[in-house]
């Protein structure tokens, strides 16, 4: 049951919106262990579930439509199968589109590996009118079926039963015949392959993906190593393009397409509800090529409205208290080294708590929803002619709304683009996003001191500066994009339960990863105060920040401590300028705030988007990241001082 | 015979067949679009936008770029 001793290993697979994430959320919440590799080694996320007694590590693979990738993120899927080899494989069906979801389940059978199914969103699909027979489809297919809510928790234990069950049989899966002629030619490529040649799972598996292989370059490797097989294989992708008169691939997808309509028809009971036309009709509004932009526009405003507002009253409700703490530690110590590093570590750990948290958190639960509804797909197919504009299409909105959160998993999710070029514009556009760190910065620094509509302006230009941006980028690429090819997924009832947890999750994720970067940098920039070291980095950078931006000198070290964490940046700029929040206006002027902070929006992506860029994208694109930024922040804060200043 | 840009929205067409490269036909294979599917075309995007094409025969709905859905070749079906 195990391999070498280990925990048997269980794959989540399934098309993207299947409710994969959600359902492994579920489990994970029956944990043992939970871990997600964040930054450079994003491949998938695990983890230990005790199911009874059994240990076994359950792993969440990105969304794939088929085996046959066209995306980054779909080929991490494809080859953690081949070079995995998993002990289960749990496929993940939509029920509410049972139809083409089978279309991958039938695809993972011919791998013969042990299967289960879950069948989620069977809620969905009786709003939809669909009724499936569970048992019929069981029979169907000859793999267990188990139906599941994923968002409400239902089915989960049944299905971690079901998996335990199958992973001490290990019962083989049986794939499904396909019409004679088809199979015929199949099996004949199977018995023509070499005893010695390596085959991936099983002989027909082999066959099938030799078949549908991209035909350039494995043709190329296959000539060299193996002539004669080489043309056995034309042979029969010949003969198939005769009898069907469509390329060989195209010939063995319409086989899984006909026999997954053939087994949905079979299996499944389809009555049009009037629940549906609901959902089409809010639809026809969200998109709607006048109305769509003004919701689109009304989500984005509200959206930093509601930020602003939770975050702005939490703030100073949390910043009292600190400020007094400080004052009064300082007067009770005395200038030693000891009270620097008290005063360091107070600033550091309330930072966190009154600054950072106040807008990170209401940012990360409405952008789970805002991907929960399924609105970023929505949002794609709106923005996709604006996208044209500056050289990108529809699909790279959705990493573009992703970076407003977090810079790095938005470059994470560039993986969804087909092509490279794409992958490159956006991964090279998105640090100029602000991130849920930077909107802290301008919100606690423009909208609370200048006030809203200062914040408002600023990010209608980041945007404008972002699309000039794109549109010089792409000039430097010949090849125009692939266009747009985007699955708008039906609109479901976000679950409360699953935003909560990715926003705890997140949470989490800043309290053990960022938070103490925040402490550290506040403490040693209190040492180094205590030192006088910092005088030596602030008159090292004096020509750029005090001449040329105009700011304060003191204020060098902090944009150093910027590359760490952005927001150590605003922390650190108040102990640096030895003031409190409130009397923060009585050191610096309005347009050195401005200046301020523009530069440190747009200047050098954070550590963890740099490293995430050079792991994603190689050491070329990282390092043009941090030119192209820090260029352009220089550039910008000059003319924002020349503009503002006397 | 004519290309998907240039049916009217909201009748039943059929996919006669998709033109282009490989990796295009590749991916609308996978997502669902098969010669032979119903479709439906449902709604344009403003200024030269995206199309939102639902594919009846497997209830999924997809946004394609104009230069992809001028590829689609369709028919339209005679209800009657």
């Amino acid at each position: 049951m195990t391999k070498n001793n280990r925990y048997p290993d269980v794959v989540l697979i399934g098309q993207p919106n299947c409710g994969k994430s959600t359902l492994f959320n579920a489990v994970a919440g029956l944990k043992a262990d939970t871990s997600n590799f964040p930054g450079t080694s994003i491949k998938h996320t695990h983890s230990k579930v005790n199911v009874e007694g059994s240990i076994v590590n359950i792993i969440d693979l990105p969304g794939t439509y088929s085996l046959n990738p066209s995306d980054p993120a779909e080929k991490v899927a494809l080859s953690h199968l081949f070079h995995e080899k998993p002990d289960l494989i749990i496929n993940v069906v939509d029920a509410s589109i049972l139809g083409r979801n089978l279309e991958l389940t039938l695809e993972l059978m011919e791998l013969g590996s042990p299967m289960i199914i879950a069948l989620n969103m069977i809620d969905l699909a009786k709003k939809k009118g669909v009724e499936i027979d569970i048992k019929k489809l069981e029979k169907l297919l000859g793999v267990p079926v188990i139906p599941t809510i994923a968002t409400r928790g239902q089915g989960i234990k049944e299905m971690l039963e079901a998996a335990l069950q199958t992973l001490g049989k290990s019962p083989s899966v049986t794939p499904i015949k396909w019409s004679r002629d088809v199979e015929q030619r199949v099996e004949k490529l199977a018995n023509l392959l070499p005893e010695d040649f390596p085959p991936v799972y099983n002989k027909r598996f082999t066959a099938i993906h030799m078949i549908e292989a991209n035909k350039l370059f494995f043709d190329k490797v296959l000539r060299e190593i193996n002539p004669k097989l080489k043309e056995d294989l034309d042979r029969v992708r010949r003969e198939l393009e005769d009898m069907h008169n469509a390329p060989s691939y195209e010939v063995i997808s319409a086989e899984r397409h006909h026999l997954a309509l053939k087994i949905f028809e079979e299996s499944s009971r389809v009555f049009r509800g009037k629940r549906v036309k609901f959902q089409d009709r809010l639809d026809d509004v969200i998109m709607h090529p006048f109305f769509g932009y003004i919701i689109l526009l009304a989500i984005f405003f509200g959206f930093f409205f509601i930020i602003f507002k939770i975050g702005n009253p939490l703030e100073e409700l949390l910043l009292e208290p600190l400020t007094s703490l400080r004052n009064f530690l300082m007067l009770k110590l005395g200038e030693n080294v000891f009270s620097y590093l008290i005063d360091g570590l107070l600033a550091g750990i309330g930072g966190g708590v009154a600054i950072v948290l106040p807008y990170f958190v209401p940012l990360i639960l409405l952008m789970s929803f805002l991907e929960d509804v399924g609105y970023l797909a929505r949002a794609g197919f709106l923005m996709d002619t604006f996208m044209h504009k500056i050289g990108l299409h529809g699909k790279s909105v959705s990493p573009f709304i992703l970076g407003f959160g977090c810079n790095v998993p938005a470059i994470v999710s560039t993986r969804i683009l087909e092509s490279r070029r794409d992958r490159v514009i956006t991964s090279l556009l998105i640090p100029f996003i602000p991130c849920s760190a930077r909107t802290t910065i301008i919100l606690a620094l423009v909208a609370f001191y200048l006030g809203p509509i200062w914040a408002f302006g600023f990010y209608t230009f980041n945007i404008l500066l972002i699309a000039i941006l794109g549109r010089v980028i792409s000039l430097f690429f010949r090849t125009p994009s692939p266009g747009l090819i985007l699955e708008i997924p039906s609109l479901k009832m976000p679950s409360l339960k699953n935003m909560l947890k990715k926003t705890i999750f997140q949470m989490k994720s800043f309290i053990k990863f960022a938070w103490p970067i925040l402490v550290a940098g506040s403490i040693v920039l209190g040492f180094l105060q205590y030192l006088h070291f910092d005088r030596i980095i602030n008159i090292i950078l004096s020509p750029l920040v005090e001449k040329g931006l105009g700011l304060p000198q003191e204020l060098g070290v902090t944009l150093v401590f910027g590359f760490l964490r952005k927001e150590l940046s605003l922390i650190m700029m108040l102990q640096a300028l030895g003031v409190s929040y409130k009397d923060l206006m009585t050191v610096v002027t309005k347009e050195q705030l401005v200046v301020f902070t523009v530069f440190i929006n747009f200047f050098i992506p954070c550590l963890s988007t740099v490293a995430l860029l050079w792991k994603e994208m190689g050491k070329r694109i990282a390092f043009l990241s941090i030119g192209l930024n820090t260029g352009v922040a220089v550039i910008l804060s000059l003319i924002v001082r020349l503009i503002l200043g006397k | 015979m004519i290309s998907l840009l240039q049916a009217p929205s909201d009748v039943p067409l059929r996919i006669l067949g998709i033109q282009g490269g490989h990796g295009i036909r590749r991916r609308l294979l996978a997502m669902g679009f098969h010669k032979g599917d119903t479709i439906e075309l449902d709604s344009m995007a403003i200024f030269r936008g995206p199309v939102l094409v639902r594919n009846l025969t497997s209830d999924t709905s997809v946004a394609l770029g104009r230069g992809i859905a001028q590829r689609i070749i369709v028919e339209i079906i005679d209800e009657k």
